[in-house]
């Protein structure tokens, strides 16, 4: 069975549900009950949210979740929309609410920083959910400067954890995702985000959980139930299976606390740029790559940003083309061309002493030298903004302007990110990208899209930018981008993360088994499933 | 409490560098305007992305009201992330402040 027909039964179920009763926009979009809950049971269950928080902090109307409403994301239905939020301030709260959830048989929808943008942000998988947003936990709970760690509650920010360590002279890092002041390392790691250092696989520096079970247990993975608090984030693997993995991606426990490695600042650091000039030289910058990051020459996440993404977010699509159809490659080209920007521009930095950096560089100046590919320094790009944008990054800087891409189209602010995930070999890159044009194309949409290069594998990250403020075009957006699942799927390339209208039909591509694995680990751990219905495609 | 005193102004001079004086174990305190305005705001506003907003003697009300909206391609910030008594305080502050010229909009 298609996720596609999973989607449109749920529509259906949608259907025959009570309405909410509550005038106002969100509401008026269709947003529904979850199933087997009346109007009664979530008015109950507010009501006793805010018996447990404050009545500050309960929304259950139209106006006051305004905020919790908001997305990138296509849903020409409204069926994302939350029914209500709840903020809780610490575990006990957590736990409290959990236990009403059960009671009421309500479902909750948690999120940390709740602004996973181009994913969701703080919409849910399936209707008539309650956002539990942990935001105001943002407790930084220990900083150890010998073992540079962290431990954080999913409420805190990079901003907020940046701020803590330059506050007290700590010379550590962070490594953040593109939108950092306003995410945070719980919610990006638990999502299996990545940012753009050394450090940039953020599961791969995760170190211990605590996490609320859906019958109020306080569940503290690897060391953290031993009697040595610090071993907690220095050793991921405590004794016997190991569970963190099952937390993330997943609706099995509310994550509440999480460690994470730091990166010490290191005596040199060094970004750089190759520019090549032509769209298919994206395979032999795959492979010249490739045994330069397996080899930690090359140490941080890779980005080869396409040159549309990187107009995309500085420039507005009028600037660029007056034609409707898909922007071609030629006027992108000589856009970028002018912007002092390769079609494909590939950033790199190393860290390290003097010597290090400047061996390395010497090697990966001469791999690049072989594709006839521009190495470019700082000093060469000088105030470039796309080069300061990825100087920032790489540094784990804190920046925004990733915002733009979502005004490249109209005014509408539209993103939906598409990930499918690839061998890191310049073979799988070309089909991939006549692919993409070529459904982008039918639906009315642009390429914009980067290569990322992890330990071994590519992500290739395709913006779907449209404009949101008309519903057509948002009902294509929706169409393009299941188009876009179903024909990369079928092909053997299937997405490392996708937003929550796409959940089921991408879980459908993992495997029967796969998800009644899944099934059966949420029926255990959450037998009334209160936490996340649809998310990650488990219900 | 007297380096509180102080935060005003430096924060004007080096937003980047604005203290939040948060303690291990400790929630972030209700943040000065000009610091939640570094935080969130000035990433976009003045820096590529959003339209300047200083300086420009906005209407509190219609600020406070972007703010949880979130227009178009702004982020709408839940009262989790900017609390209602820093938004009002926000709102009051953008409106009131002049230009920044170090500033450069869309």
């Amino acid at each position: 069975m298609s996720g596609a027909t999973i989607d449109r039964r749920g529509l259906l179920g949608a259907g025959v549900a009570a309405t909410i009763g509550i005038a106002g926009q969100a509401m008026a979009q269709g947003a529904v009950l979850a199933p087997g809950v009346s109007k009664a049971d979530l008015a109950a269950a507010l009501k006793a949210m805010r018996a447990v928080v404050g009545d500050a902090w309960v929304a259950g109307d139209a106006e006051s979740l305004r905020p919790w409403s908001k997305s990138y994301t296509p849903d020409p239905t409204g069926r994302h929309a939350p029914v209500g939020a709840v903020a809780p301030e610490n575990v006990e709260q957590v736990q409290a609410i959990l236990k009403i959830a059960n009671q009421y048989r309500q479902p909750l929808w948690p999120v940390s920083t709740g602004k996973n943008m181009g994913y969701g942000s703080t919409t849910t998988a399936a209707p008539g959910q309650i956002v539990l947003d942990l935001k105001r936990m943002n407790r930084i709970l220990s900083v150890d400067t010998e073992l540079c760690t962290a431990l954080v509650e999913p409420g805190v920010t990079y901003q907020q954890l940046r701020d803590y360590l330059d506050e007290h002279n700590i010379p550590l890092w962070i490594d953040v995702p593109t939108v950092g002041p306003i995410v945070g390392p719980v919610g990006n790691t638990l999502d299996r985000g990545v940012g753009y250092t050394p450090y940039g696989e953020h599961f791969m520096v995760q170190c211990g959980m605590e996490v609320v079970m859906a019958n109020g247990d306080i569940l503290k993975t690897g060391m953290g139930s031993t009697k040595n608090p610090s071993a907690w984030q220095a050793f991921k693997w405590g004794y016997g299976p190991y569970l963190d993995g099952i937390f993330t991606q997943s609706n099995f426990g509310v994550v509440t606390k999480m460690g994470l490695w730091l990166m010490p600042a290191p005596p040199v650091y060094k970004p750089l740029v190759v520019r090549h000039k032509k769209m298919e030289d994206v395979a032999r910058i795959t492979d010249a790559m490739r045994p330069l990051r397996i080899a930690g020459i090359v140490p941080n996440v890779v980005l080869m940003m396409g040159a549309a993404y990187q107009l995309a977010m500085f420039h507005r699509r009028g600037e660029v083309t007056t034609k409707p159809a898909q922007v071609s490659d030629e006027e992108i080209a000589q856009f970028a061309a002018k912007h002092d920007l390769g079609m494909w521009n590939t950033y790199i930095a190393l860290y390290g002493t003097p010597a290090q950096v400047a061996e390395s560089e010497r090697i990966i100046r001469g791999a690049f030298a072989a594709i006839d590919g521009d190495v470019m320094t700082q000093e060469q790009m000088k105030d470039n903004p796309w080069f300061h944008h990825h100087a920032t990054l790489m540094r784990g800087g804190l920046s925004l302007e990733e915002v733009g891409l979502a005004r490249w189209k109209g005014a509408g602010g539209g993103l939906a990110w598409f990930a499918p995930v690839a061998p890191a070999k310049g073979s799988e890159t070309q089909g991939q990208i006549d692919l993409a044009k070529q459904i982008l194309a039918r639906h009315g949409f642009d390429y914009t899209a980067a290569f990322a290069v992890g330990m071994r594998e590519l992500h290739h990250i395709i913006a779907l930018l449209y404009d949101k403020s008309d519903p057509a075009e948002e009902k294509r957006a929706d169409d393009c981008y299941r188009e876009l699942v179903t024909g990369f799927g079928d092909r053997g390339w299937c997405s490392y993360r996708t937003g929550v209208h796409a959940m089921d039909l991408v879980a459908a591509q993992y495997g029967e088994t796969n998800r009644a694995v899944n099934a059966a680990i949420k029926q255990a751990l959450d037998p009334n499933h209160i936490l996340a219905p649809g998310k990650s495609g488990i219900a | 409490m007297r380096r509180w005193a102080l935060l005003p102004l430096m924060l004007l001079a080096a937003p980047a560098s604005a203290q939040t004086g948060q303690a291990l174990g400790q929630t972030l305190a209700q943040r000065p305007p000009a610091k939640t305005y570094a935080s969130i705001c000035a990433y976009c506003h003045g820096h590529n992305v959003g339209p300047i907003i200083l300086g420009r003697k906005l209407p509190v009300e219609y600020i406070q009201a972007m703010v949880r909206a979130g227009r178009n391609g702004m982020p709408a910030m839940r009262p989790t992330e900017i609390s209602p008594a820093e938004l009002d305080a926000l709102a009051v502050w953008i409106s009131k402040a002049p230009k920044d010229i170090k500033e450069h909009g869309q």
